[in-house]
């Protein structure tokens, strides 16, 4: 069983510190999990700064520091409700044009009752415009390029709460 | 077979909760070790989804922590706090429910051996 030294001890937390971890409970749980596996795994005369590279590598998958983002983001955003991109939009159109579109065809059925099939071009214009244009915005949305569009990129995920009321999170590279 | 990360990341709560509920304190590397030992290797926790978990449970009131020093370094201990023991069955209960409702849904029968 290897015995860890006080300075490898300094080391492994200077590192996570350099690596992003500034969370001091965090950096606990990680120095004593690092310290296990390194105890248990280690032979006595191995070498313990390539034993712990290795290590900490598995940890993550593009850097260290995505465990206290992590952290971060069950903290604060915990209350929040999490939407992809599709259902924002959907989310949006329902809120905003469904009920305009629905009260157009309520009172489309209305016209029929009274007046029959026999409406005027208004009428039925008016409802195919204003029915198609989500249709026209949401086709705008999807087919705009990456570049063009970076407010909500394509795959983030959409938070909506209370503080912040909406927290929009790019997809990972 | 291990499974998928994505899999396990809506049950990660409910199983720390549950290693809680049945073992009276714990800490982080106790914890991915008994998962593995209890599963046969086929739920492995990673650090990366354990421990902002256990920050968010701590932060939630839902467990509470015991420090203990080993030589220079600290060990978190663990345990359910009142709040995280209510808690704990009742995301339980869920987690049950929900596994019923999807062995119904995709016709899965138990397996017996």
């Amino acid at each position: 069983m290897y015995c860890i030294s006080d300075q490898q001890i300094d080391f492994i937390l200077a590192d996570l510190h350099r690596k992003g971890i500034q969370i001091e409970g965090l950096q606990s749980n990680l120095l004593d999990h690092i310290c296990i596996l390194i105890e248990e795994n280690l032979e006595e005369d191995g070498d313990f700064e390539q034993f712990y590279f290795t290590t900490i590598k598995t940890f993550y998958q593009q850097e260290l520091r995505e465990i206290e983002e992590e952290a971060l983001f069950l903290l604060q955003f915990q209350h929040h409700l999490r939407f992809s991109r599709n259902q924002f939009f959907l989310l949006l159109f329902t809120i905003f044009i469904g009920p305009f579109i629905a009260g157009d065809l309520l009172w489309l059925i209305n016209s029929v009752d009274s007046n029959g099939w026999n409406l005027p071009f208004e009428i039925w214009g008016a409802t195919v415009v204003y029915s198609l244009f989500p249709l026209l915005i949401l086709l705008v949305l999807f087919l705009t390029p990456e570049r063009q569009d970076p407010l909500i990129p394509k795959k983030s995920t959409i938070l909506l709460g209370i503080k912040p009321f909406i927290k929009i999170i790019p997809a990972r590279a | 077979m291990t499974y998928s990360p994505e899999l396990l990341k809506g049950t990660l709560k409910t199983i720390v909760l549950k290693l809680l509920t049945d073992n009276k304190r714990m800490y982080g590397y106790e914890m991915t070790q008994r998962v593995k030992e209890l599963t046969l290797d086929k739920i492995q926790i990673t650090e990366g989804a354990l421990y902002p978990t256990l920050h968010a449970l701590e932060a939630d009131g839902l467990v509470k922590v015991e420090i203990e020093y080993i030589g220079k370094r600290v060990r978190k201990y663990y345990s359910l706090s009142p709040t995280g023991k209510a808690k704990a069955k009742e995301k339980l209960k869920e987690l049950t429910n929900f596994v019923d409702t999807m062995i119904s849904l995709l016709d899965l029968k138990p397996k017996l051996d």
